[in-house]
Order: C-alpha cells, then structure tokens, then sequence
C-alpha cells in the first residue's frame, strides 16, 4: 500500500506519522525479534482502549509491519502481537528520518 | 485529557522523538521485573543468613553468641527458599506478558542455577565429610558464592545488563577475599558485601527503571 519505497527526510513513513500508530509501533520495537506481547499488556502500557487499539493494529497489520495472531491459552483465548522485520524497517527508518530533520548538517 | 486516538501527525521531530523514547520505557517497564522484587529477597538472605554463620560459626573457631549450631542453616534455607519463591512469582508474572524466544531463553537461564546447583552440591557433599567442620563449612559457601557470582556473570552477558554482570564480578572479588581470610570471616564479608551488593544492585536497576 506504500507505494515509496524509503522515506526519505522530506517525507515521512504516512502509516507511522500519524500519533496513535507511532505509539504502537514505538511500544512494540522494544520486543526482541519474534517475541509477542499479550494484547491486553499492549493496550495497558499504551493507555489506549480496546478499540483503539484493535483499528490501529488492523491499520498497521494491513501494511504488513505488525502480525497479529489469536491463540488459546488453556480455554481462554489470547491475542498476541509483534513487530514485523518490515514494520522494525520501517520503525528504524523512520526515527533516522527524524533524526536528520532535527540535525540536518550531521547528514553524511 | 489530550485525545491519542487521532491519526493527527505528531507536532514536530523533537517531540515525535520524545514520544517514542516515552512509550519504549513504559513497555520496557512492563516487561523487567521488578529489580526489588528481584534482588533484595536475596540479598536479605545472605545478609541474615551468613550474619548467623558468622556469630556461631566464628574466626578460629570462636563462638560469638552461643546460638544452637543447627540454627544458621536453618535460617539461611528458610530465608533462601522464601527469596526463591519472591523472584519465581515476580519473574513469571512478568513472563507470561509475552510469548516467544525470550521464554526459552529465561527458562534456559533459570534451569542453569537449579541444574549447577544440584551439581555442585554433589561434589560437595562426596568430600565435604573428609574436611574439619570449618574447611568444610568454607567448601560448601565459597563453592556456591562463587557459583552466584559466575551465573549472575553469565546473566549480564545474555541480557546486555551491566549492572548484573558487575554484580557477578564484585560476587567473586569478594568470595576469593573471603576464602583466602578464612572461614568466619568469609561469612562476615559474604553478609555485609555480598548481600549488601545484591541490594545495591536492586536499587540501582529500581532508579534506572523508574
């Protein structure tokens, strides 16, 4: 859906800039490369509703940079969350380009 | 309350970039146990535990207070089953946040200290009858301090966390002082450092958690 391929400095990531979904993605670049969090500990550290959060990770799942997988744990069902290496990609480019906006002249 | 549920862009880099050092600490805190939890069950063990070795079992033999010679280990097992289940429970709940490789590698980890534990404690009771009740009193401590010591060690290089491996580093320093002075004395340093160091430790990963 991203038709640019890299953001550069003048644009930036249009599925990460946007408040919400860059908070996710944020939380979620902490976890270790196919590690998974529980949705429910997701939405507490975010401070977002159910809701919310659930569009959100649609949106960001729809781009391919998070997975979303429902699981069981005994008999009560569980969603669990992780950053994709395209969504890390982009997380990683994304903050680089923040990084050059605010220090243009340390750009090699 | 400001709204966070809009697809408005954040206002500008510097704050866009303090946004995601805010929400990568909150997560990261959801995911560490607490170091309290962690490291001040132990260290209060060792600190009373070894503090009951060293009035009883003193250096050169001498009694400091004249408790029943069966009552430090007594103490030192009931307080280290009890820091046991502390970080069990705090460690697992943290766990259970999340599924993956980190599991394993946790589960890996905690099997190490029970495995080695079990193993040292093997060798050391095969020749700990042959040895006077001090030599063999050193034996058993300074075999499992220095075996703490070297796990802890080995935990600052798989989690990256300086403050763990200086803790494992400082362990040894203080059990090879320890075991070169002596029995009694060795109880003495491994309480007042050794615990002290383990509760240091949890206050300074608190402070940088917090």
């Amino acid at each position: 859906m991203t038709d640019q391929s890299e953001p550069g400095v003048t644009e930036l990531d249009p599925v990460i800039h946007a408040q919400a979904r860059l908070r996710v993605v944020s939380a979620l670049s902490v976890l270790r490369d196919d590690d998974r969090i529980t949705f429910p500990r997701l939405q507490e550290s975010l401070r977002m509703t159910a809701g919310n959060l659930s569009v959100h990770l649609r949106k960001l799942e729809d781009a391919g940079y998070v997975e979303v997988t429902k699981t069981h744990h005994g008999r009560t069902p569980a969603t669990l969350v992780r950053l994709t290496r395209r969504g890390r990609l982009a997380f990683d480019d994304y903050t680089a380009a923040l990084r050059a906006l605010l220090n243009p002249q340390e750009e090699s | 309350m400001t709204p966070i549920d809009d697809d408005a862009p954040p206002v500008n880099p510097a704050e866009s970039l303090a946004l995601i050092a805010r929400e990568r600490a909150n997560l990261g805190r959801e995911l560490t146990p607490d170091p309290r939890l962690m490291f001040w069950p132990w260290g209060f063990a060792w600190l009373v535990g070894f503090t009951f070795f060293f009035l009883r079992f003193g250096p050169d033999g001498r009694v400091i207070v004249d408790l029943p010679a069966w009552l430090p280990l007594l103490v030192l097992t009931a307080l280290f089953i009890a820091a046991g289940i502390i970080t069990g429970v705090a460690g697992s709940k943290v766990s259970r946040r999340i599924k993956g490789p980190s599991n394993r590698q946790g589960l890996m980890y905690g099997l190490s200290w029970s495995i080695a534990f079990t193993a040292f404690s093997t060798v050391f009771a095969q020749f700990s009858g042959d040895l006077p009740e001090a030599r063999a009193g050193l034996l058993w401590a300074g075999g499992m301090v220095a075996l703490t010591g070297a796990l802890h060690m080995a935990g600052g290089a798989i989690w990256d966390d300086r403050n763990l491996f200086v803790l494992g580093a400082w362990t040894s320093v203080i059990n090879i002082v320890g075991v070169i002075v002596g029995p009694g004395w060795h109880s003495l340093i491994v309480a007042v450092a050794g615990g002290g160091g383990m509760i240091v430790a949890g206050l300074v990963g608190w402070m940088r958690l917090r």
